[in-house]
Formats: C-alpha cells, sequence, structure tokens
C-alpha cells in the first residue's frame, strides 16, 4: 500500500485490509445469530473508532447476503466434481441439486496464472468482458475466441479468431502484446481493438494511449495513437489512418450491445448484424442494398433494425424465422 | 445488527455488491491522485449504509457510481497537494455510465453461479466444508459444530476466512488468485495480508 493518507483528514494507523479482515470477522459473528449485547456494544465501539469501517463493515454484510446465492447450488453440490487443476480443461458441467449447470469459462478466473493459459470464447451473439489477473481486461465481442499467456517477461494474448478490445493494466517491465494472425500489436497502458476478419485481414483501432503493429518481417513498427487505425491485410502492408475519436468510440458500440451503422449500407449493415446473429438480412434488389442507414440498433435485434429500416427506407419487411427479407414495397 | 438493518444489508448484497468490480474496473481507469480505490470503495459502502431510505433508489449500479464519484471529488477538494491536470480530468472523466443493462454484465450474471461454484471449490478444505454446510445445506453455525466437532469460534473464524478470500474474488471481479489451498487451523493464522495488486 502507499503512503497512507485518510480519506477524513484523521491520522490512520490501520490499512485498508486490516479493516476488511475485522469487518469479515464481525460479518461472521453476525452470521452466527443475534448479537449478544456485550457484542453489540463492542461492535458499535469498533465501528465509531474510525469511519471507514462502517463502510468495511457494511461490505462484509452485503458479501455475506450475496454469498447466500451459494445455496442455489444445492445440497447436491460436490466440489470433488469440480476439480480446480487446468489439467482437466475449461469445459466442464456441474451437477447442482439436480439441475445441470454450466461452469463458465471465466469462472476459474480466480484461480492462478497457469490456467490463464487456456482458451476463453463467446458464441454468435454474446459479448463478455474478462478480467486477467494482472489487472488488464478483455472484451470479446461475437464469435471470438482468445488465449492470454501472462508470463514474467510477457504479457501474450492470443486472438484467434473474432475481435476483442484489450484494456491494458500498465506495466512498463511486461510488454502486452496481442498476436492475430502474423500481426502483432503492442501497447502500454492503454485501450485498443483488434478484429480479424473473415478474409483473415486484421484491423486494429486505438481509444487511448499508444499502440504500435508489426508483422515479424517488418523493419519498423507502425505507430498508433488514440483514433488511430490500421488494417493488415493478408498479404502486402499494412495501412493506417487516423479517425476522429468519436468514430472510432462508435466502432466500439458493441461493447453496450449496440451497433452503430451511421453511413453504412443495407448490405454492410446486414453483413454487420451477421455477424451477431443467424438471422439474415436478405434481400434481391441491388437497389435497396446500396441504400444507405443510420442510427443505433441492439445487435441481438435485426428484426427490429429490418423493420425501421423498411419504414424508413419505405421497404416491406418480410419476416421468417429463419430471415428478414428487404424488398420494395408493392404499393409505392 | 448493530448500524445496518437486515434489510439494508440484502439490498447491499444483491443490488450493490454485484457492481463493485465494475466500479473498481471504472475507477481504476481514472487519474485519481494518490487516492486509493479501496478506500473509495470503504466509502461509498459507509454513504450507502447510511442512507435514511433506499426505496427512491431506481437505478443501484448508477447510484452506486455516482456516491464514488462525489467521494472522489470531495476528497480531492480537501487534498492539500493537487495538481489541476488530476482535478480537470477527474471532473471532465468522471462520467458515469448509462443505465443500459450492460450485455457484459449480463453475460457475467449468467456466469455467476458457475463461478460462485469453482471459487468455493478452492477454499480450503475444512473451510469449504463449512461454507457448504452453513451456506448450501443452510445448517446455522451451530449445527455445523456439531456436524463437525468443531468449536461454534472455530467455525465462525473458517466462515470470517471464507468470507475474506470469496469477497475478495468477487468484489474485485475475480482477478485476484486464491491463496494456496493450505488447510489450517484459522486460529493460528496472521492477519491475512492482502494480496498484491496493480496498485502498487
Amino acid at each position: 500500500m502507499t503512503q497512507t493518507r485518510s480519506l477524513q483528514g484523521a491520522a490512520r494507523s490501520e490499512s485498508a485490509a486490516d479493516i476488511d479482515a475485522a469487518a469479515q470477522a464481525w460479518a461472521a459473528r453476525s452470521d452466527r445469530g443475534p448479537l449478544s449485547p456485550q457484542d453489540e456494544v463492542a461492535l458499535r465501539e469498533w465501528l465509531e473508532a474510525d469511519p471507514r469501517r462502517a463502510g468495511a463493515y457494511a461490505r462484509a454484510l452485503a458479501a455475506d447476503v450475496y454469498l447466500s446465492r451459494a445455496a442455489a447450488l444445492g445440497a447436491g453440490f460436490d466440489p470433488r466434481k469440480l476439480s480446480t487443476r487446468p489439467a482437466m480443461g475449461r469445459r466442464r458441467v456441474i451437477t447442482a441439486g439436480g439441475g445441470l449447470l454450466a461452469a463458465s469459462l471465466v469462472a476459474s478466473a480466480g484461480l492462478g496464472l497457469s490456467s490463464w493459459r487456456s482458451r476463453i470464447v463467446t458464441p454468435k451473439g454474446d459479448v463478455r468482458r474478462v478480467s486477467l489477473p494482472e489487472g488488464s481486461a478483455v472484451t470479446l465481442n461475437t464469435a471470438t475466441a482468445v488465449r492470454p499467456d501472462l508470463g514474467d517477461q510477457l504479457r501474450r494474448v492470443d486472438l484467434i479468431r473474432g475481435e476483442a478490445l484489450f484494456d491494458v493494466a500498465k506495466d512498463h517491465r511486461r510488454p502486452f502484446i496481442v498476436f492475430a494472425g502474423g500481426v502483432r500489436v503492442r501497447a502500454v497502458g492503454t485501450s485498443f481493438s483488434v478484429r480479424v476478419k473473415e478474409d483473415r485481414e486484421v484491423e486494429v483501432q486505438v481509444r487511448e494511449g499508444v499502440v504500435e503493429v508489426w508483422r515479424r518481417s517488418d523493419a519498423s513498427p507502425v505507430r498508433l495513437t488514440a483514433g488511430g487505425v490500421a488494417l493488415a491485410p493478408r498479404q502486402g502492408p499494412i495501412s493506417h489512418d487516423h479517425r476522429p475519436i468519436e468514430s472510432v468510440e462508435r466502432a466500439m458500440a458493441w461493447r453496450e450491445g449496440r451497433i452503430d451503422l451511421a453511413g453504412m449500407s443495407l448490405a454492410e449493415a446486414a453483413a454487420e448484424f451477421r455477424r451477431y446473429s443467424d438471422r439474415a438480412i436478405v434481400t434481391d434488389d441491388e437497389t435497396v442494398a446500396r441504400m444507405t442507414v443510420a442510427g443505433v440498433y441492439s445487435i441481438s435485434d435485426p428484426e427490429g433494425f429490418a423493420r425501421a429500416a423498411a419504414l424508413s427506407l419505405g421497404l416491406e419487411a418480410v419476416v421468417t424465422p429463419s430471415e428478414i427479407e428487404l424488398r420494395r414495397s408493392e404499393l409505392s | 445488527m448493530a448500524g445496518i438493518s437486515r434489510a439494508r444489508a440484502e439490498w447491499l448484497g444483491l443490488r450493490i455488491f454485484p457492481h463493485e468490480p465494475a466500479l473498481r474496473q471504472w475507477l481504476s481507469r481514472r487519474t485519481l491522485g494518490e487516492i486509493e480505490i479501496d478506500d473509495v470503495v470503504q466509502e461509498t459502502y459507509a454513504i450507502l449504509a447510511a442512507l435514511d431510505s433506499v426505496d427512491h433508489i431506481r437505478n443501484p449500479r448508477t447510484y452506486m457510481f455516482e456516491v464514488a464519484k462525489s467521494v472522489v471529488l470531495q476528497t480531492l477538494r480537501r487534498s492539500r497537494i493537487i495538481t489541476l491536470e488530476v482535478l480537470s480530468e477527474a471532473t471532465d472523466g468522471l462520467q458515469t455510465p448509462s443505465d443500459d443493462p450492460d450485455p457484459e454484465q449480463v453475460a457475467a450474471d449468467r456466469q455467476e453461479l458457475g463461478r460462485l461454484a469453482e471459487m468455493v471449490a478452492a477454499l480450503p478444505t475444512r473451510c469449504r466444508e463449512v461454507f457448504i454446510l452453513r451456506k448450501i445445506h443452510g445448517l446455522s453455525q451451530r449445527e455445523v459444530a456439531q456436524r463437525l466437532d468443531l468449536s461454534q469460534s472455530t467455525v465462525e473464524k473458517h466462515i470470517a476466512k471464507a468470507l475474506g478470500l470469496l469477497i475478495e474474488q468477487v468484489g474485485r471481479g475475480g482477478n485476484r488468485r486464491v491463496e494456496a489451498s493450505i488447510d489450517r487451523d484459522p486460529d493460528q493464522i496472521a492477519p491475512r495480508r492482502r494480496p498484491i495488486g496493480k496498485r502498487r
């Protein structure tokens, strides 16, 4: 802990961790049953001696209540069936009270560095944020797979497919490098996204800080600052460009479950929705495909988008369970 | 329960505590000068625990973020050494996130129980037995003590220890490690030191 200083301006000797430990002991005492009158007095005195203690105690009680959710695991819960050895792999099914409960891939987040060599994946349509043990976070977009490998010298994350946003904790001694196809993206304390497209082209967008992008054969990296965007085609040199930061933020609207279609053609928008859903938006009409659309939509609602587009463009939306067809209205 | 009603503890546990990782994440992205995130979080809980009523709070997550923001700003103003840069960034940069349900959070909720199961499984043996009987099977601490032939105060200490290990993980978004699963008598355990985080 750094130089201690007080939120209240009073001198302090007790660390937040000491307070937490004592608060947890009090919460465990309350968990036992109603406090004895002596305990009531002792608790009150403890609380009143330092204003920070009330917060720690409230937090410990809150956690105690929260952890009662564990009751939902059911009396059949057997931790031995839930090996935490990384060698067991990450896909597990827990028997819980007769029902089946899929253990998430994120589940083992707290179980040690070695287990971080495994893959983390999202299915189509899902967005998931994962904290890495060293303080960084990765947000996986739809149909994405990453494999973090956090070593003492290097924090390496392989982007196997899809798109991910990296919020990197500063650590100058251990560079953070994303490997995506043959492209490497290096950052120190920043926020950027990397996407491997269907055609294996790799796209990098920077929200904050400085990022370097290169292939192993390159003499020098491309350096991007906030708003910078680099495109690495399967073959040929890496190109880069600078966009207004708002444009980069818009491109990352998927983190909030939204998709920003500003200036896209209907065909491009349909392709974008297809990344998140198997339900396709289709049209046989070239003129319709080239119409431009705008607006922010939920990534999980292609039908809602199609209906809104139909309304604003004077089209007709024909909805079936597998697809949504847009065509020019016969009435117009 | 001195100071905090059962109802308020439940509200904090079910409506606030699950958002603590997001709050810490959000705070860690701001320039806070020398303010410790732990202190901001503690004070935020203190304020929420002391509110007369929480009935008017429509969105507890947003409310928690707003309280934390006011704690930061107030502390910065009180602080003697403060650069203009820090103050302006804190003031401009502390935009609280929108009210929309966050799909990252939604995904996290779905996985929560599975995650909790793994964290419970990773507790030291004795501590885990006590926790499972108390929280999953719903026995009282006294019944747990009888079942495992332990003293009630030992059971209480195991509960406190489980609470400490789990709170650390859940509250910080699971990016802390459970310390080695060595089963020790809690009576002999020195006050647990905080695992080393990125704050250093």
